[in-house]
């Protein structure tokens, strides 16, 4: 349904996005995972066509849209980061400006706002101005503006930051119930890995302006398959143990947090009788230890050498 | 693009803080300063005045009774000794050497200095600020005068007051003059032959003629003044409401729609017309309330004041335009709007907005013309004196240039989809 074809983009000289290759299929539900930086917000900004790109193509249905970006414009809903929702306006007052220039009118405009209220959850607050609303209601009334044209594509950049855990969930519900009934086709790019594994069917990992890894939540475990992750919590943390435990043969990384260690070896060796010998040499008692599975996010820090929140 | 205005009129009806500052506060600021200059004023009247007035004089006094006693022969069918007879009683009026007896008497020769000068020495002097207003005493006055005292009749020649431009000081000479066509109507009276009258000429370009004109007051030019500075605040409000909305990314999600974007930059033209209109009349109709100040006007006044605010508030929306257009372009907004303030308070002050423009150099007053508000000052002046349409013509085609200038800029400037701060 959407597809970019190397898609670059450069200010000044300087390349914030480089030969991104994206594909979402109709009712897909597809994450993009990046760090700050990564060249997200750029890459939507092209897709969204606000942003015109230096290379490269985007295909909607098989047609290049660049130089036709009205026909984008009437699929595409976008959610962006900030909210892009007038304050000083009530919930309805904001949609049914929206509304307008999305070019609905009379029963039409009024049936959209209503389900859009509904989609969100806002119905009752509808008259309220926005000014008066929690920061996680705010956010969903930024997702209403976006579905009132009913959009066959919605893109959400990363549509939860800075609210309560009771928003976020009612906002991931909206977007799973808006990808699963509706058929909504969804491009979602957030900072929390957990949401992603969530909502997300395929994924892609931005670095750099680059995608560095995509496929779906199995293909890029599989990346870390021949690791594992085993956490230690010490009684105390003492910077010489962790270059020790560096040294040991088959550790990959090490990461140290107060006094848990987290630390990605080659899968299948035994490590519990060399930090145990060294936890004696430095005085450190081993209070808890277990080895995990790989996440996502281990993933991510093991492609970029980062964590999402970086 | 119905829904651009009603938004931004929303917008601004909820920022309550705003709307005070822009109704509330010029009718706070006329009533205050209306107080405290009247206060002023009224203790030294007219102590610091020095009143330049050159008079030209085009009459031949030495064939005045000659002519008058042809004149009664001819046009008057008086008998030779009638005639004589009347010549000898009107020889002891001649209204010339009254006008002079009059300007240079104690009560005004500390405060009007004559200068007798040739008409295009006195213009000139005029043109270049040196000379308040010239009299001019016409070919053919003194006969004119005499002939319509005795026959009773309006005399066909009148003195003429032709200034370079619309001031205080002028309006000052002007009240002297009448008092003296009143003080030569009352010896006419006296005498019992008649009387006359005087007509002001308006300078505009060349001189014009504005009819009588009515006193202008201190109140009425704060109540303009304030009305129209606020009006211009309006603009850079305008602008910055606009940089609010690209902060908020609003902006960003109208570009996301088919809607095409001049709309937006219309909407904001046409709600800052009508929020600058309600403005200025509210501010005009309130100070009148409240001060008096436009009593006893006539309908065809008001209607008059309510078409120059018109096109006003349509110079001030496409200056509110361009500073829209400036702000969608530029990347650092607190800076844009710092500017916008200043460019505010250089049109406030070289337009007449904070001290009367003709206390300026003449060099200022002519830059102060060149501003929107200047030319709305000098409209609204001349029509609260003289209510006359040709008086407002030329400061209207500036303010209807300013309107065109200002769209034709704020358009072209006006960023693509994609190419905004």
């Amino acid at each position: 349904m959407l597809e970019t074809i190397n898609l670059s983009k450069s200010f000044k000289g300087k390349k914030a996005v480089q030969d991104v290759n994206l594909y979402l299929d109709s009712g897909e539900s597809v994450g993009l995972l990046g760090p700050n930086g990564a060249g997200k917000s750029t890459t939507i900004s092209m897709i969204s066509s606000l942003v015109k790109p230096t290379t490269g193509e985007i295909k909607l249905n098989g047609v290049n849209i660049i130089q036709k970006p009205e026909q984008m414009r009437k699929v595409l809903g976008v959610v962006p980061q900030e909210l892009a929702i007038y304050e000083d306006l009530s919930a309805y007052e904001n949609l049914k400006f929206f509304g307008f220039i999305y070019n609905l009118k009379g029963k039409e405009l009024e049936k959209s706002i209503q389900q859009a209220l509904e989609i969100v959850g806002l119905t009752d607050r509808q008259k309220d101005l926005v000014r008066t609303f929690s920061g996680g209601m705010k956010r969903r009334v930024n997702i209403a503006a976006a579905l009132l044209h009913r959009p066959e594509i919605l893109i959400l950049d990363e549509p939860t930051v800075g609210i309560d855990p009771q928003s976020r969930n009612h906002i991931l519900e909206t977007v799973r119930m808006l990808n699963e009934l509706n058929g909504t086709t969804i491009l979602y790019t957030s900072h929390y890995m957990e949401e992603v594994e969530q909502l997300c069917d395929r994924l892609y990992v931005m670095d750099h302006g680059e995608i560095i890894a995509a496929g779906t939540k199995g293909e890029l475990l599989s990346i870390l398959s021949t690791e594992d992750t085993i956490k230690v919590e010490l009684s105390k943390m003492d910077e010489m143990f962790i270059e020790q435990v560096k040294t040991i043969e088959g550790v990959r990384k090490v990461e140290a947090s107060q006094v848990n260690l987290k630390i990605i070896a080659k899968k299948g060796i035994n490590l519990v009788s060399e930090l145990v010998h060294l936890a004696d040499q430095y005085h450190i008692q081993m209070v808890n230890f277990h080895t995990e599975s790989p996440s996502l996010e281990d993933v991510f820090l093991h492609l970029t050498g980062r964590t999402l929140r970086d | 693009m119905g829904s651009f205005i009603k938004k931004d009129l929303l917008l601004f009806w909820r920022d309550r803080k705003e709307l005070i500052t822009v109704l509330v506060l010029p009718i706070l600021l006329v009533v205050v300063l209306n107080f405290a200059f009247a206060g002023l004023l009224s203790d030294n009247a007219n102590e610091n005045l020095d009143l330049q007035l050159a008079v030209v004089n085009q009459d031949n006094e030495l064939e005045t009774l000659a002519r008058l006693k042809e004149k009664l022969m001819e046009e008057g069918s008086v008998s030779n000794s009638e005639a004589e007879k009347m010549v000898e009683q009107a020889s002891q009026l001649s209204p010339i050497p009254l006008l002079f007896n009059y300007l240079e008497s104690d009560e005004l020769k500390s405060w009007v200095t004559v200068h007798e000068l040739e008409e295009g020495e006195a213009v000139k002097k005029v043109e270049d600020g040196e000379i308040d207003g010239i009299l001019t005493i016409p070919s053919g006055f003194t006969v004119d005068s005499l002939y319509a005292a005795l026959a009773g009749e309006v005399p066909a020649t009148s003195l003429k007051f032709k200034m370079e431009r619309e001031t205080n000081n002028n309006s000052i000479l002007f009240d002297m003059i009448h008092g003296f066509t009143d003080h030569l109507n009352f010896q006419f009276v006296v005498q019992e032959i008649g009387a006359s009258d005087a007509e002001v000429f308006l300078p505009e370009g060349g001189f014009e003629k504005v009819g009588t004109g009515e006193s202008f007051t201190l109140s009425q030019y704060f109540t303009i003044a304030m009305g129209a500075l606020f009006a211009l605040f309006l603009a850079s409000t305008v602008a910055t409401k606009t940089g609010l909305e690209i902060r908020q990314k609003v902006f960003y999600r109208i570009q996301l729609t088919n809607s095409n974007p001049i709309l937006f930059l219309i909407g904001k033209m046409v709600s800052t017309f009508c929020l600058a209109w309600l403005q200025i009349m509210f501010v005009f109709v309130f100070s009148h309330f409240i001060l008096d100040v436009f009593s006893d006007r006539t309908t065809s006044f008001w209607l008059g004041v309510i078409g120059i605010v018109t096109i006003l508030s349509l110079a001030i929306a496409a200056l509110a335009a361009v500073f829209t257009s400036i702000s969608l372009r530029i990347t650092n907004i607190d800076a844009a709007n710092g500017i916008f303030m200043l460019v505010i308070l250089f049109f406030g002050v070289v337009g007449g907005n904070f001290v009367p423009i003709y206390i300026l150099p003449s060099w200022l007053q002519k830059i102060g013309e060149w501003t929107p508000n200047g030319s709305s000052l000098v409209a609204l002046t001349n029509w609260i004196q003289y209510e006359e349409l040709s008086s407002i013509v030329t400061p209207s085609l500036f303010l209807i240039g300013f309107f065109l200038l200002f769209t034709v800029v704020s358009v072209a400037i006006y960023p693509k989809r994609g190419k905004t701060s």
